[in-house]
């Protein structure tokens, strides 16, 4: 057993993606329309890659239903659930805090909140915008409402106790409450329509998976790893406390930006694309660190990979339980991450109680 | 014109507004030469932490002027004012428990280009006896343990560089006595082999006189006295602390200052 588990620690990034690969096929197969090899192989025409060799051979409804919907929807679930988890452990190497996430310090709170007003408020204003630039306008918002929320709370963690996780956690309360203030005033004032559109972002889904979007995070996810990974090592000395980072010659004020920046990115686009998803940025670090530990050169890597597949499971589930309808992916993530964060505060008991008594960290 | 290592020039301790009568009465200047061991001791809350700041270059001076190497304070980058001077904490928490040898190897993360990190970061952790403890995750050891894992990362910060500085803040505080005297002999071989200043905040009088050759004290936030390391500084300690001093020679000719039998009078 013990084999096993010196072999796991070895190489996990290899096992992860083992594991992706299968639970993606197996999720490929599952829905309402039954998919079979003949639909795999008919995928290339679909791709262009191939010419039709017979003009009346039309590819069969089933790779229709697996390059239109399956597909982009299984490979945005990867991407979006890697980008959640890349945020999450970025989150948490920045505030030195295991119970940090973009989702419960209202990060995604700040970002559905900016991208309802542009709905809700900016309705007539963006009506007169061309197509083209209107498609764009909500993800901008939503980056620009995660950057605000991510600001404001690395000014406010400053001045909380250092390392305090109470401290931090209420701050998110505040921000959590403030967007939702804003977006509850934004469904008072919407029309029908308008009130679609918002609840969708409230709970989450991946339903309106689009080539377009995959491509987006495809290229962000890349962009971002790149970027990231020279800051790694950077990352763990922030462990080390501010002022000790500092002296062993990390810029920290110019890390914490180009972080922020990054979780806004990563956590903001989610959301815009998909509504609010939370906890997978809490559970895709925490288990990433009880298994190989919490160094980020390997943290940020494994959490993307670990953060794909929770997401894809959660969503395999949210649009196979109840076939034909669907359960919006946001709400299977809660009701497992819920529990999971009460499972985590028990175990940093200690730590809080710490806190409660006085003590400083 | 001294070229000593470090100059501090017309500072002050405080922090915020005060009056600017108040401050030039309080401003002070030091030097510190080359190789120079320097211990800052003083009541608590004296300033000497904010002292040692000062001198680590971490903040900007309020007032007066820092000057490290030639250069104010203003023209170093953090990361290269990180090849030229190291310091240790005072409370060295480590947040998420990371393991020991990378606490250590972050002492040289802002080196560019470094093949040799891994033997160094052993070289370092065996000489402040911390090698049997690479593998072990920070939350798990006691205070003198990463007291020791500390000063193994600013040896490993330190280690390819000569002439440069290094900056102890009150490491010796809760540690038992056979483990202040093995930190104290460690970060001498090392700076003497290197060729490093040291300054050091302690609190054990006894410590500075025999390790240190100058001493700086510090009262009420401005600079009380800046002596050698000698019998001479006695009767400073007294003034310093309040307290009446006893002061004996040993066998081999060092000085232990103790406090004298009678009660002290409370201020």
């Amino acid at each position: 057993m013990s084999r096993l588990r010196t072999a796991l620690r070895a190489k996990p990034g290899w096992w992860l993606v083992a594991v992706l690969v299968f639970l993606s096929g197996l999720a490929a197969q599952i829905g309402a329309m039954p998919i079979g090899v003949a639909d795999w192989l008919a995928l290339p025409k679909l791709f262009g890659l191939s010419g039709f060799d017979d003009p009346t051979q039309v590819p069969a409804a089933g790779s229709h239903v697996l390059f239109n919907l399956r597909l982009p929807r299984l490979l945005l679930s990867l991407l979006v659930g890697a980008s959640l988890g890349l945020s999450g452990a970025l989150t948490q190497g920045l505030f030195r805090n295991p119970l940090a996430e973009p989702g419960l310090l209202g990060v995604s709170a700040g970002a559905a909140c900016a991208a309802a007003i542009t709905i809700v408020l900016l309705g007539e204003v963006t009506a007169t915008m061309a197509a083209s630039v209107r498609v764009w306008l909500l993800p901008f918002a939503a980056f620009v409402g995660a950057l605000t929320v991510c600001f404001a709370l690395d000014h406010m963690a400053r001045w909380l106790a250092p390392g305090s996780i109470s401290a931090l956690l209420l701050t998110g309360i505040a921000m959590n409450a403030l967007a939702g203030a804003l977006i509850g005033l934004c469904t008072y004032l919407a029309d029908d329509e308008q009130l679609r559109n918002l609840s969708f972002w409230t709970l989450g889904s991946l339903a309106g998976a689009q080539w377009l979007w995959v491509g987006l995070f495809a290229t962000l996810l890349t962009l971002g790893y790149f970027r990231l990974t020279r800051l790694r090592q950077s990352l763990n000395a922030l462990a080390l406390g501010d002022a000790t980072a500092q002296q062993v010659g990390v810029d920290i004020h110019s890390l914490r930006k180009q972080i922020i920046v990054w979780v806004a990115l990563l956590a903001g686009l989610a959301v815009a694309f998909c509504g609010m998803i939370s906890f997978v940025g809490l559970i895709a670090p925490h288990l990433v660190r009880l298994w190989v530990g919490p160094d980020q050169r390997r943290m940020l890597p494994l959490a993307m990979l670990v953060g794909a597949i929770l997401l894809l499971v959660a969503d395999t589930f949210a649009r196979s339980i109840a076939v034909p309808a669907e359960i919006p992916v946001g709400i299977f993530t809660a009701l497992v991450g819920g529990p999971f964060f009460l499972l985590l505060v028990r175990q940093t008991r200690g730590r809080i109680r710490g806190e409660t008594r006085g003590q400083t960290r | 014109m001294s070229t000593g290592l470090l100059q501090l020039q017309d500072v002050v301790l405080g922090h915020g507004a005060r009056s600017q009568a108040q401050h030039t009465s309080k401003s002070f200047s030091l030097n510190v030469s080359p190789r120079e061991r320097l211990a800052i001791l003083g009541p608590s809350g004296a300033g000497k932490s904010t002292l040692l700041h000062l001198m680590s270059l971490d903040l900007p001076p309020a007032m007066g002027s820092v000057t490290f190497k030639g250069r104010v304070s203003a023209d170093w980058s953090v990361a290269e004012l990180s090849h030229h001077r190291a310091v240790m904490p005072q409370n060295g928490q480590v947040a998420f428990g990371l393991e020991v040898h990378l606490v250590i190897a972050l002492g040289r993360v802002a080196r560019a280009q470094d093949p040799c990190v891994a033997a160094i970061v052993a070289a370092a952790a065996q000489l402040a006896c911390v090698d049997h403890l690479l593998w072990r995750r920070c939350d798990t050891l006691s205070g003198g343990e990463l007291a020791r894992v500390h000063l193994a990362r600013i040896f490993a910060q330190m280690w390819d560089v000569r002439d440069s500085l290094i900056l102890i803040d009150e490491p010796l505080a809760a540690l038992d006595l056979g483990l202040q005297v093995r930190i104290l002999q460690s970060l001498d071989t090392f700076a003497a082999e290197r060729h490093h200043a040291v300054v050091a905040v302690l609190h054990d009088v006894n410590h500075a006189l025999k390790a240190f050759d100058r001493l700086v004290l510090v009262k009420e936030g401005r600079l009380f006295a800046d002596v050698p390391s000698n019998d001479q500084a006695v009767p400073l300690f007294e003034r310093l602390y309040g307290l009446r001093l006893e002061s004996l020679r040993t066998a081999d000719r060092s000085l232990v200052v103790l406090p004298a039998s009678t009660r002290c009078q409370c201020p």
